[in-house]
């Protein structure tokens, strides 16, 4: 197990190698001029080039990379030109609120999704599977925007249960939390959750035509048990993953959501900085999601493992 | 220059408007005539994040930025809602023969919430530091017709322009990154922190505020306007997009909040709602675009003159904004104090136009730049439908927020937006415009004439002599067509209808400093 987890790790270097290479090249090919946004209205050709030689802006590319990413090995991401926050100083107050976020979407989704799987593979082909898998395909195409405005309208304009807008930590008071979260994360549940009830609902019914599952029924095994117990487990590899590769849609969800719902988390903080040329926040921003993009996947990774000892064997 | 550019047209989500006129609630200015109650807490929907306050690092205040200033910070002056420069800071004021200086006599006992006095050494700091090349300040821009600024004593300030200006103290009257006046023992004692710890002498002070999420402003006991204010708190909070922040209105999370004509639905459901009041004002300047007259088609009168009278506005802000957008015919508006019997304005005339592009003889392709965003497309393709009608084929280049300002000052452009924005006086802007040799003179243009009406114009201190000089300016741009105007700058807040005192927009700020619940 532990050879396998130094083979997963060595491999994470040339993938955040690339990630980085790619960020800065993404930021730096962004049309305008940093110094012409710095400078604004009084951008003469003499200012801009004053200050783009001390920025550095100058300098070849590629020496800009390597000087970028030697800070950014010895933990300096740079300030913000605008605000002069650094990125880590940006990023921690606002990555606990995207984090929250994205961990009661993903819940939300697997609470409906789940469930709803197993009890489609249980009936496949009836009418109930028929009209889940489609309301599922209807649901995957209403597109996050539309349905947070259709949420308020119902929940915070009509009925005035839960707020529109806004945000409270935790700390200061745990349920105005919660609620504040229920519609931004309900948002972006409802876009995930018919992917997971998909990919689950087939393999659990491909799980279910094993011969072992035979086997259990003719044992006389209680149904719940052979379905949660003996079925679950070995088809959720496939959903596992799902989950994983999710985290980078719901990232791209928060951007979104976040705006929407006027949370102060790590998507409107990407927005700003796009927005307003913001390129140290914006590199540095990017350059941390994908880290924890990375660090995700390599988890399921290792879940993997634990959920199908082939993997952890390397036989498969 | 003075192109605040990132605004309605441009991006919905900054919003800097980089002159205009804050009107701080005054008690000159105010008529009580129903008693205003204390106490309370509101909370106010902003468009987006604010940056900072700290001049040197955000270089210009955003209309959300605005919002918060002109409740933490004082000016010298403010405007009533006649536009007249009344007293804040500065008691009385005089000028010198030439208008080149301007003295202004400080309010005795002013205290910046620190504890430290304000008085005419701290102001020259201010001016100071925002001057000073070394600190590199876009804020410095602003002030260049700023010679120096001088403390003779505690409580006198005299202000040396290089410019005369006839109508100095207008400009001084709303908190924006020149005008906010900070405390400098705050500023040299937080360093980099000073920016998001702005500590000035205005009725409100910052009690705390997370980055993205809330400010939290309270009254400041010691306010140099006994009874002033009447709110005990504010809360500050982004609200970027328009339908869930109307929807925070609804809800009762959010008592205003900013808003603009692109939101006209909402705007027309708060107007037919009893418990919402539709706050608006009609400033000066207007939504512009300049041909760039030194390159084909646009070097020929005429085809500029035939792009022009094939505009039908009122179709237009029907088409875009529910007939709320107001037509404009020049570049000062109807909140400017310059009103012209003649202003010059080519008529909507598709016949004419149609013949003056025939007469060309050449065929009228072009590119023009819109911003890449979903207003700027649609404004675009509503004139690409008016062009078409009068025989131009135009095409729309779409191009980024941040990247309009380099290619305009680069004049790398055929037909660019831009705009002229809510001003207490026009020469700030005017000048910048259409002088020759400006760097925002977008249009190439330069005429002898012209530069001796805006050389003039701004050196005249009788306001009907002055008046004429303008509309004899507008006449020629208009009649040149090297920069047309589509519509007025109005703008909108809209609020519960229990929320009171909220002066006249100015510039488009939303000044609730001295606003209260009835």
């Amino acid at each position: 197990m532990l050879g396998f987890v130094a083979r997963r790790l060595l491999y994470l270097v040339p993938v955040l190698l690339a990630v980085s290479l790619l960020t800065f090249l993404i930021a730096s090919l962004l049309p305008g001029d940093l110094a012409y946004t710095i400078l604004g209205d009084q951008a003469t050709p003499e200012k801009v080039a004053a200050l783009r030689h001390d920025m550095g802006l100058d300098q070849p590319i590629w020496w800009r990379y390597l000087s970028w990413l030697g800070n950014v090995l010895q933990g300096d991401f740079g300030r913000s030109f605008r605000t002069g926050q650094t990125v880590l100083q940006a990023v921690t107050e606002r990555l606990p609120v995207s984090l929250e976020l994205m961990l009661l979407a993903q819940l939300g989704a697997l609470t409906i999704g789940i469930p709803l799987a197993i009890a489609c593979a249980v009936r496949s082909g009836s009418a109930f599977d028929r009209f889940m898998t489609g309301s599922a395909f209807s649901m995957l195409s209403v597109p996050a925007f539309l349905s947070a405005i259709l949420l308020i309208y119902l929940f915070a304009v009509e009925l005035r249960w839960l707020p529109a807008t806004g945000y409270i930590p935790f700390h200061e008071d745990p349920v105005g939390n919660l609620r504040c979260f229920l519609l931004p994360a309900l948002t972006l549940a409802l876009g995930e959750w018919p992917v997971l009830m998909r990919v689950l609902r087939s393999d659990m019914i491909q799980t279910l035509q094993e011969d072992y599952i035979a086997m259990a029924r003719a044992k006389g095994l209680k149904p719940s048990r052979i379905l949660l117990v003996h079925a679950l487990k070995p088809s959720s590899l496939t959903l596992v993953t799902v989950t994983g590769i999710n985290i980078g849609r719901l990232i791209g969800g928060t951007v979104i959501v976040e705006s929407i719902f006027a949370l102060p988390g790590i998507g409107r903080l990407l927005l700003s900085a796009i927005f307003t040329r913001d390129l140290i926040i914006l590199q540095g921003v990017v350059l941390i999601v994908a880290l924890g993009y990375v660090m995700i996947n390599f988890i399921v990774d290792l879940l993997y493992a634990v959920l199908d000892p082939r993997i952890r064997h390397g036989h498969a | 220059m003075k192109a605040a550019f990132r605004s309605r047209t441009f991006a919905p989500i900054f919003h800097v408007a980089v002159f205009g006129l804050a009107l701080v609630a005054s008690p000159w200015v105010t008529t009580p005539a129903i008693a205003q109650k204390q106490g309370g807490s509101i909370t106010v929907g902003l468009e987006s994040d604010i940056p900072g306050f700290d001049p040197l690092k955000v270089g210009v205040y955003d209309t959300a930025a605005l919002t918060a200033a002109s409740a933490l910070f004082d000016t010298l002056t403010t405007l009533d809602d006649k536009g007249m420069a009344q007293p804040e800071l500065a008691l009385s004021w005089s000028h010198s023969e030439d208008f080149k200086t301007w003295t202004f006599k400080l309010r005795p006992g002013v205290k910046f919430h620190d504890g430290t006095p304000f008085n005419a050494e701290a102001y020259k700091a201010n001016y100071e530091r925002q001057k000073d090349p070394a600190n590199k300040c876009r804020c410095a821009f602003y002030i260049s017709n700023v010679i120096s600024v001088e403390a003779p004593d505690e409580l006198t300030l005299v202000y040396n322009l290089k410019d005369p200006s006839v109508n100095y103290p207008a400009l001084v009257s709303y908190a924006n990154q020149n005008a906010a006046v900070h405390s400098p023992t705050a500023w040299k004692a937080k360093g980099d922190e000073y920016n998001r710890n702005p500590v000035g002498t205005g009725p409100y002070i910052l009690k705390s505020w997370s980055a993205g999420d809330r400010m939290v402003l309270e009254r400041n006991p010691n306010y140099w306007n006994k009874g002033r204010p009447y709110l005990d708190r504010l809360v500050l909070k982004p609200l970027p997009d328009a339908q869930s922040r109307f929807a925070s209105l609804q809800s009762g999370e959010a008592d205003v909040i900013w808003d603009d004509e692109y939101d006209a639905d909402n705007i027309q459901k708060a107007q037919k709602d009893p418990k919402l009041k539709v706050h608006t004002y009609v400033g000066s300047g207007a939504q512009v675009y300049a041909f760039n007259t030194k390159v084909a088609p646009f070097d020929d009168v005429r085809v500029r003159q035939a792009l022009v009278m094939a505009l039908d506005r009122k179709k237009m802000s029907q088409a875009i904004t529910n007939g709320l957008a107001l037509p404009a015919t020049n570049p000062f508006g109807d909140g400017s104090w310059v009103k012209c019997k003649d202003d010059g304005a080519l008529p909507f005339d598709i016949e004419k136009a149609k013949a003056l592009i025939k007469d060309y003889g050449k065929p009228v392709d072009f590119k023009m730049i819109v911003t890449a965003t979903p207003r700027g497309r649609t404004v675009g393709q509503v004139l690409q439908q008016f062009w078409k009608q009068a025989g131009a084929n135009m095409e729309i280049e779409q191009i980024d927020q941040a990247t309009v300002v380099p290619r305009a000052f680069m004049r790398q452009f055929q037909l660019t937006p831009w705009r002229i924005v809510d001003l207490a006086d026009p020469d700030v802007q005017m000048f910048a415009n259409f002088r020759t040799g400006s760097p925002v003179a977008l249009a190439n243009y330069s005429n002898p004439d012209l530069d001796a009406l805006l050389d003039r114009a701004r050196v005249t201190p009788d306001k009907a002599k002055r008046t004429e000089d303008y509309c004899a300016i507008s006449r020629h741009v208009n009649q040149q067509a090297i920069w047309f105007w589509t519509f007025q700058n109005t703008y909108y807040a809209l609020s519960t209808a229990k929320l009171k005192g909220l002066p006249k927009m100015y510039s488009g700020v939303i000044d609730v400093s001295g606003a209260w619940l009835e």
